[in-house]
């Protein structure tokens, strides 16, 4: 297996964008990261999309081939990927299993989402599922997560609220952030109850955005400029589905984690920065576990502990996360990877963590009998 | 009549219509409990709920039986949700994980005839079937569902 880099990122600011369409949102960050890169549209010989919704609400398909000729991309390779939430960062492991398998040098990968619903709609997802026809949502999923993490380990709602005030304050210092607005626990507390104890606040919005990497072989990074990171790692793992397991972590999160560490030949104590899965406040809390950041049942004392707010022991978030900087389901596990970038290379402004040179983005994708469909955990390096 | 047949409503406009094919007999015969049908490996004696057409332990095809889940179980999770769902259930509303112990299995249900807020962990719950929403014909479509156990 070859090493490879990603030597170009770039994406749109996450938000409202109702007068922009998919390839529109797609066209900006894919030229952004071909500039970034420093290479011309057919240099890239093959080119990966993920998406999660345009054929539910656009009545679109085939977004990859609609975004790649936008930047005059053809004739080459391109495959869309849907896996949720996860289907940004899964068609990312695609491009880096092209390239370390050694099929390509350069590959591009865009996840791009307009998923912005009219006021007083709600996303008409998963609706084959037996729990979505019974009347589960999103939220509700989460709040037994929440429910079950509180009665066994004690986590607060103050402390779950806490991880939204985090987010929020890092969100305000990105300016590709959805909403650039803090919040107080008590504002956070008191938003509208969704599904106990999960509040509006507690709960990421739905947004509109795109983000693209290019990948290479270590000979084409040398190449293309200085600033190349090693994507060390790349791991997509699917649940289990144990119908009786623990609901306080994710088996396959753990899992996949644990391969990605032994991947990178790295563990949870040399992460400089991390960028997790934040769509509701719980979910943040299991993945410190999950990631191994703090053991089980002590993700609520890291947040205590401030650990994780920028200039603390391993920052997570910085961007703002889901509840800050959006999320626009099909690109927000290459937004992640976007994020992680800037940081090694020290391009992220005022939310830079200071000296960073390893780097973690972690993934979930879709629920399916109570646990996750799809995690991906990728690892970059600033060698 | 059983006690939770009550909860069926009077279907004179439209008809009603399971959720889903498979998961409980409906209508109910004269005298007939609601009862949720899985079915278990004959091999390995593991449950599923809804049935599977094969063991993905085993996988040996032929060798699933039905099964009659038990109506009664304890509550594992549950949340009240604060806004109407899609498919268009009122809010509040409330639902979670019921643990079947003799059968080995959790199901996700929807609770119903108490307070949406007194569904807590450890709560004993039996099973009724029920409206849960109107499809696009108008046909009523009935679900599974949980409430308390009496006294």
């Amino acid at each position: 297996m070859r090493d490879v880099y990603i030597v170009g990122a770039g994406m749109t600011q996450f938000g409202k964008h109702l007068e922009r369409s998919l390839r529109d949102l797609g066209r900006e960050a894919c030229l952004l990261a071909l500039k970034d890169a420093g290479i011309r549209p057919k240099d890239v010989e093959a080119g990966y999309c993920g998406n999660a919704l345009a054929p539910a609400i656009q009545g679109e398909t085939g977004v990859g081939q609609n975004v790649f000729w936008e930047v005059g991309i053809s004739g080459i390779p391109i495959v869309n990927m849907e896996n949720a939430c996860a289907s940004g960062s899964t068609a990312l492991r695609e491009g880096w299993m092209a390239v370390a398998g050694g099929f390509y040098d350069v590959v591009m990968v865009i996840g791009v989402e307009k998923a912005v619903m009219p006021k007083g709609t709600m996303l008409n997802v998963g609706a084959g599922e037996l729990e979505t026809k019974l009347g589960e949502v999103f939220p509700g999923y989460f709040a037994t997560i929440a429910q079950k993490h509180m009665e066994r380990f004690g986590t607060t709602r103050g402390q779950m609220a806490q991880v939204s005030v985090k987010n929020h304050i890092h969100g305000a210092l990105n300016p590709y952030a959805q909403f650039q607005k803090k919040f107080t626990v008590e504002e956070v507390l008191n938003s509208p109850m969704i599904a106990d104890p999960l509040t509006l606040f507690s709960c990421c919005p739905n947004s509109d955005g795109a983000a693209a990497l290019i990948l290479c072989s270590k000979e084409k990074a040398n190449k293309a400029n200085s600033r190349a990171i090693r994507l060390a790692a790349s791991v997509l793992a699917t649940g289990t589905y144990d119908n009786q397991r623990d609901i306080t972590n994710w088996e396959v999160e753990i899992r996949a984690a644990q391969q990605a560490y032994k991947m990178a030949s790295l563990g949870p104590e040399d992460l400089d920065v991390v960028e997790v899965h934040d769509a509701f406040t719980i979910c943040e809390i299991l993945h410190y576990e999950g990631l191994g950041l703090c053991p089980l049942g002590e993700g609520g004392r890291l947040i205590d502990e401030k650990a994780t707010e920028l200039g603390g022991r391993i920052p997570v978030n910085p961007s703002g996360g889901l509840l800050s900087k959006g999320h626009p389901v099909g690109a927000s596990g290459v937004a992640q990877v976007v994020e992680i970038v800037w940081h090694l290379r020290g391009e992220a402004g005022e939310r830079q963590v200071q000296g960073a040179r390893v780097g973690l983005a972690d993934m979930m994708g879709g629920n399916k009998e109570g646990d996750t469909r799809a995690c991906t955990v990728h690892i970059l390096v600033k060698e | 009549m059983p006690d939770s047949a009550k909860n069926i409503p009077n279907t004179t406009i439209g008809s009603a219509v399971p959720v889903q094919e498979g998961l409980f007999n409906y209508p109910l015969a004269d005298g007939e409990r609601p009862a949720l049908k899985g079915n278990r490996c004959i091999q390995c004696g593991k449950s599923f709920f809804p049935k599977r057409t094969v063991c993905p332990e085993c996988f040996v095809s032929g060798q699933m039986e039905e099964i009659e889940l038990e109506r009664q179980g304890v509550i594992y999770a549950s949340t009240v949700v604060r806004v109407s769902s899609p498919t268009g259930i009122k809010a509040p509303y409330a639902y979670g994980y019921v643990d079947l112990p003799s059968n080995q299995l959790r199901v996700f249900a929807l609770f119903t005839g108490a307070d949406p807020g007194s569904f807590v962990p450890g709560r004993k719950v039996e099973l009724v079937l029920e409206a849960i929403s109107k499809d696009r014909e108008g046909n009523t479509v009935i679900g599974y569902k949980f409430k308390p156990v009496a006294g």
